[in-house]
């Protein structure tokens, strides 16, 4: 038998036995709803980190990767491929990651040295709502308020 | 490396030899595919890769250009809806499921319950169109665009109202001016209790609206839910094209390989979703 026919022959066992059928996906999905809701439950109220936005963001970042893992590990199949998925993806991930990192000094810290003129005309850090939150103690409670009384207000 | 020449002969051989595989001929080729799966899902991952590279290039230089800017408007300003963006992740994620389950029937040859899958993925992607419209439509219609002339934004209430109140005295203009931005679009909620601001209670006068950081942030986030649009769009004309078609097992690869596509569009959506609606 050739390689060819081999790789398709095993190829077509692992669609026999690799998947779990359907209950297999409706355990994702519920996963993935549930999820969804955790990072949604970031901007209810009873969300008790208000007042430091970076927890939500790390919670949210961190919900975000479960479920992106889910979708690909399961819904793509890429659990049960063989390591080819390595060489497709892995270099892909590390390019953006670079990418990222490489407009971080230009681009990222650009607010860091501006020009007088440049500052006449730019945006100011906010006095009151949640960017200036980390700025002072006394703003957070205020800021998470007028966060969630605003919050409503389409 | 001799060994790899000889493949490669091989290769052109069965090119330009046959087209009825390696036992056709009287030379038995033996050919081995680069990697163990068909062509076409090699493509699409191969795609699939760039795609990858593309939003997390988009994605990144949003996070980096949010996290550098010296203010961000808070979602309520840019009448950006959570509760809606929630649901529209809800609806993504039905879509996924579907069309795994789509991807499942054709390749239990059972086409018309695969056929069925694919219209209720093709039905859930365009409710997913339709809400995005419905909340493109809330920003235009508040003068939110990604740039001039239609975008009524501007940075700070100076450049703002100089627009709108050309003549203010030298002396009180600040003053003025920043109660008259807050008049037109009060930038936090002290305001908004006491009175209707003006653009809201009069919307045909379209006053420059102070925003601090709303261009970056009207740029970033048309630019990124505009590409995602786009793919689902695309994704949404190939399932049409698929309609027709008897989806057995046979077509199982091509379900799939759509279906891969879909769900990368999702997988951009769950982390679209928490970085512009929730960040």
């Amino acid at each position: 038998m050739s390689d060819h026919a081999h790789a398709h022959a095993a190829a077509a066992a692992h669609a026999h036995d690799d998947h779990g059928g359907i209950a297999k996906y409706i355990y994702v999905f519920i996963a993935l709803c549930l999820l969804t809701s955790a990072s949604f439950f970031t901007y209810s109220d009873y969300w008790p980190f208000h007042a430091q936005p970076q927890i939500g963001w790390a919670f949210m970042m961190a919900v975000s990767c479960t479920k992106a893992m889910l979708v690909i590990l399961f819904f793509m199949h890429v659990k049960y491929e063989a390591n080819w998925k390595y060489v497709l993806t892995i270099p892909a991930a590390f390019m953006s990651i670079f990418l990222i990192l490489a407009l971080v000094p230009d681009v990222g810290l650009r607010g860091h040295w501006v020009s007088e003129e440049r500052q006449l005309y730019m945006a100011e850090p906010r006095p009151l709502g949640k960017q200036g939150a980390h700025h002072g103690n006394a703003r957070q409670k205020e800021a998470a308020e007028s966060r969630s009384s605003g919050a409503g207000h389409e | 490396m001799a060994e790899a020449l000889t493949h490669a002969a091989s290769h052109s051989a069965a090119d330009h030899g046959s087209d009825h595989g390696p036992a056709a001929g009287h030379v038995t080729l033996q050919y081995h595919p680069g990697l163990p799966i068909p062509n076409g899902k090699l493509i699409v991952w191969l795609f699939l890769s760039t795609e990858i590279m593309f939003f997390a290039g988009l994605i990144g230089t949003y996070i980096v250009l949010r996290f550098g800017a010296p203010t961000w408007p808070l979602p309520h300003e840019v009448h950006l809806s959570e509760p809606i963006g929630a649901f529209n992740t809800f609806v993504l994620i039905c879509s996924s499921v579907t069309i795994v389950l789509g991807l499942e029937a054709a390749r239990a040859n059972k086409s018309v319950a695969a056929k069925g899958w694919l219209l209720a993925t093709f039905a859930l992607g365009s409710v997913f169109l339709g809400v995005k419209m419905y909340e493109y439509n809330a920003k235009f219609s508040h003068g939110i665009y990604p740039m001039k002339p239609h975008s009524l934004i501007y940075e700070k209430e100076n450049k703002a109202e100089t627009k709108a109140a050309q003549d203010q005295d030298n002396v009180a203009r600040h003053a003025a001016l920043e109660d008259l931005a807050d008049r037109i679009m009060p930038l936090n909620s002290r305001r908004a209790q006491a009175e209707e601001p003006l653009n809201e209670e009069y919307p045909w006068l379209r006053l420059p609206i102070r925003i601090p950081g709303g261009n970056m942030w009207a740029s970033t986030y048309f630019l990124l839910t505009g590409f995602h649009a786009l793919h689902v769009a695309i994704g949404l004309i190939v399932f049409l094209v698929m309609v027709p078609m008897t989806l057995n097992a046979a077509r199982a690869g091509l379900v799939e390989n759509i279906g891969l596509y879909w769900h990368f569009v999702d997988l951009v959506w769950i982390f679209l979703f928490p970085l512009l609606y929730l960040f």
